[in-house]
């Protein structure tokens, strides 16, 4: 796998991975754009009116016609938050030309060209959005907003992260609020759209047996790249930092459930001094694999293995925000118990219980996963993506190397900056 | 060993059935890095009653052994937990139970030899004592409990519920706390002694390896077991007819999810692919993303996605499933059925079945890209006495006659149920 990148203007940057690992090649385009309260459901529903049909494919009907004579090339968009940024994410992925039947067909320069049609030349109608697609899309998302209560353990995710923020962009629901809708029309949200596109940092991924050059070409000859202008890019760059103490909150919110959902959101308090240290979120990383990330993990050893209490016991980092996120499915009379094994968990993470083989161990799976990277094309532009919004550029046999240092005094001075911020129950 | 080289997808598979019954495949890919081995048994949740080799009496044992066997295949006698070793050593290593099979899978990039003792170690030795067996139970009890507050495995278990009299597809893969309830350790050794035979396993690789070394590698850690003989399981004869057309669970989901299930006959052998095929096409025209009804139920505000459309089959069964959420459920089951009937009377649009034809043909190259998919297509359809490559070729073959033939056969109005959680 060859990575290189290349900014073709000002705040557009190209990201080409070549491989030949795969039958298929993948076109991104990323649309990354601060969050805030008042813009979320703009953007939310922006995503949602741009698959509903181009210039040159007005209808969704003729977008998925153009698809399926592609050999179902497919089409995705996204919407993520990470940090403080929202992403508007445009996948489409096509069989390479090796692998068509018949020989002469372009298939790549064809995603190419229809991808950026959908996202930078939607259908208009007076100037504006279409107001017949603007309504629909608003019911769609009003509807996908009201179905975060379906997925119960999501719900109790993204509910201690509102309760854990407040008043943060962070806090903020990705898919935006039901309450913003009626001040949306064709007219603010166009205003908008074309705000979006002059301003917002661009990232387009081209993944595939492909070589940079190409690539450049290819963009090159695309009108509807060709028209977008450079831009002072505005997003925020992901760094660590320093993060006070909160007081320590809990939660419990009722709903129909037949297991209790816990999760527990915990700060890592970095301190001026810490941020010296630019390995911080290996050591992190580390940490989080020993306290919860994998079979071995204290979490999934005491809660689920010792005292059978859950099925699911385990804890992620996210480290854009410097947290740690605790998680069990357990029976809503075993609260207590649960919560005194997992502080347990924590306290014995702090008083250094874990040996230098279970991080050596700990750190062949992190290893691991980093060796999968190459051979997932998804998980490349994921990546690859993380580097470029922290503003950073460690290879993947750097990103090995930096987890191989981490010292068991480094994880122990991570442990000991763990705080929980707020213990969050969903129960019946 | 026995090669099958496939053009349009440009890979290899090598199988060998070994001398105690197992059957072994291989589908070697240069240049990657990651590894992936998954060893099935032709066992699942389905069956329920059986007669054991060289027994009389039919043996009916509680539902969810099988899931429950491979909750506990991991611990040895040692004490050792081979899932806490395997992921000591950087593997990743999973199970899982389905209604026709159970699999013990693991993927790494390295050390994959000493992963590859300790995983052949513990699928072939059994440790089951009544103290492990009964913390088990509170385990799964919370596995079962975590289902449970998932709509859309509700509505997919009730689908089936409205559909079959008295075949086991229709129960939880898990069985329920009270049937775990009754499972002891002699009921896992009689299920793993008669189940876990290398002749009624089969285990395949794939990642950058030489077939014949790997394939050694594999032999030298076999334990001598001698093949036992055919396992006859019994399934209750099930009726044609479904048991009713509607059920209904509530939720209190924000919005109404639904499963349309068509009950079918399963395809003889020979047909099992083409019919298939034939049916992902006919779904794909019927109700898919550039469909009219599609179009028709997102213009009127009544769903907003495309469904996802599966048919599933195994001997004794087989079903066409629908699913999506709608405003209206009842609504789209109406103008599913009238989309049939017309269709049925004017025929499958030509230009329709081409187009979609190419896109399935995408979406199976799209298929053997990964190391992980390519192992597991090839052993779900091992279990199904079906080549994985057949798809490919058969789907450049099939006509639109055959389309035709297959919607009059298998889209039948009175085996239509409707499934709904609100």
């Amino acid at each position: 796998m060859d990575y290189k990148k290349q900014e073709i203007k000002q705040g557009i940057t190209v990201h080409n991975i070549n491989t030949d690992k795969f039958k298929t090649n993948i076109v991104a385009i990323f649309l990354t754009t601060p969050m805030s309260r008042k813009y979320v459901t703009f953007n939310s529903v922006i995503s949602s009116v741009l698959r509903r049909g181009s210039k040159n494919m007005p209808t969704q009907e003729d977008i998925s016609k153009t698809l399926e004579d592609m050999y179902g090339a497919s089409f995705n968009n996204g919407l993520d938050k990470i940090g403080d940024n929202h992403i508007l994410k445009f996948y489409m992925e096509s069989i390479n030309d090796e692998y068509l039947p018949q020989e002469n067909d372009n298939l790549l320069k064809e995603s190419i060209k229809k991808l950026s049609e959908i996202v930078f030349n939607p259908v208009l109608e007076n100037g504006k959005f279409k107001e017949e697609y603007l309504n629909q899309e608003k019911e769609v998302i009003t509807q996908r907003i009201n179905a975060r209560i379906d997925n119960k353990a999501f719900y109790a995710k993204t509910r201690c992260v509102e309760c854990m923020y407040k008043e943060d962009p962070a806090a903020l629901y990705r898919y935006g609020y039901t309450e913003d809708m009626k001040d949306i029309n064709t007219e603010n949200l166009y205003d908008y759209y074309k705000e979006l596109i002059d301003n917002c940092k661009i990232d387009i991924f081209i993944s595939g047996k492909n070589e940079l050059e190409n690539t450049l070409k290819m963009l090159n000859e695309d009108e509807n790249i060709q028209k977008l202008k450079p831009r002072k890019a505005e997003y925020v760059i992901n760094d660590i930092k320093v993060k006070e103490e909160q007081q320590e909150q809990s939660i419990e919110e009722k709903q129909n459930v037949t297991q209790g959902k816990v999760v527990i959101g915990c700060d890592i308090l970095f301190d001026e001094n810490d941020l010296k240290d630019e390995n911080l979120r290996y050591e992190a990383l580390l940490y989080n694999g020993l306290l919860g990330g994998s079979a071995n993990s204290k979490l999934f050893q005491n809660v689920r293995e010792k005292a059978s209490l859950a099925y699911t016991a385990g804890s992620s980092y996210v480290r854009f925000k410097s947290n740690i996120f605790i998680n069990a499915g357990i029976e809503i009379e075993n609260y207590e118990k649960a919560i005194k094994i997992i502080r347990e968990q924590l306290e014995s993470m702090k008083n250094g219980e874990f040996t230098e083989e279970e991080i050596e161990n700990e750190k062949k799976s992190i290893i691991s996963g980093i060796n999968l990277i190459d051979d997932e094309q998804d998980s490349g532009i994921v990546y690859y993506y993380g580097q470029e919004i922290t503003n950073s550029n460690v290879s993947l046999e750097d990103y090995k190397k930096r987890v191989k240092n981490v010292t068991k005094d480094q994880i122990l001075n991570i442990a000991k900056k763990v705080k929980i911020n707020t213990i969050y129950f969903l129960r019946n | 060993m026995q090669s099958i080289y496939n053009s349009k997808l440009k890979e290899t598979l090598y199988k060998e059935k070994l001398q105690n019954g197992l059957t072994v495949m291989i589908i070697p890919k240069k240049g990657i890095q990651k590894k992936y081995i998954i060893w099935g048994t032709h066992y699942g949740s389905n069956d329920n009653k059986f007669i054991v080799p060289g027994e009389k009496e039919i043996t009916e044992v509680p539902k969810g052994v099988a899931h429950f066997l491979e909750h506990k295949m991991f611990e040895q006698e040692n004490g050792v937990n081979s899932l806490d070793k395997l992921t000591s050593i950087g593997v990743s290593a999973n199970a899982y139970t389905t209604n026709d099979h159970t699999a013990y899978l693991y993927e790494c990039t390295d050390n994959f030899y000493e992963a590859l003792d300790e995983f052949m170690d513990y699928v072939q030795h059994p440790y089951f004592t009544d103290e492990n067996v009964e913390k088990e139970k509170g385990i799964i009890g919370q596995e079962i409990r975590m289902y449970d507050d998932y709509p859309e495995w509700r509505v997919y278990l009730n689908t089936l519920e409205a559909m079959y009299h008295t075949n086991p597809v229709k129960l939880d893969v898990t069985g329920t706390i009270e049937t775990i309830s009754h499972i002891d350790k002699d009921i896992l050794y009689k299920c793993y002694n008669t189940f876990y035979n290398p002749s009624n396993m089969c285990l395949v690789v794939s990642g950058d390896f030489e077939p014949e070394k790997i394939l050694d590698e594999i032999k030298k850690r076999l334990i001598d077991k001698e093949q036992n003989g055919e396992i006859k399981r019994i399934f209750e004869p099930e009726e044609e007819s479904i048991v009713k057309e509607k059920i209904e669970q509530e939720f209190k989901v924000s919005k109404p999810l639904f499963t349309i299930g068509i009950k079918c006959k399963p395809a003889n052998q020979d047909e099992k692919v083409r019919t298939h095929i034939a049916i992902q096409i006919i779904l794909n025209v019927l109700f898919g993303e550039s469909s009219d009804l599609y179009k028709e139920l997102y213009q009127e505000g009544n769903m907003f996605s495309a469904p996802s459309i599966s048919y599933e089959f195994d001997e004794s069964y087989a079903h066409i499933l629908i699913s999506e959420s709608a405003n209206n459920p009842d609504d789209v089951y109406k103008k599913l059925k009238e989309k049939i009937k017309q269709t049925k009377e004017n025929g499958i649009n030509k230009e329709d079945f081409e187009r979609i034809k190419k896109m399935l043909y995408g979406d199976y190259i799209k298929e053997f890209d990964d190391v992980t998919d390519i192992a597991r297509i090839f052993l779900a359809d091992f279990m199904k006495g079906i080549n994985s490559f057949d798809y490919i070729d058969e789907i450049t073959e099939i006509d639109l006659e055959y389309a035709n033939q297959i919607l009059e056969k298998y889209f039948v109005e009175d085996k239509m149920v409707l499934s709904v959680v609100y």
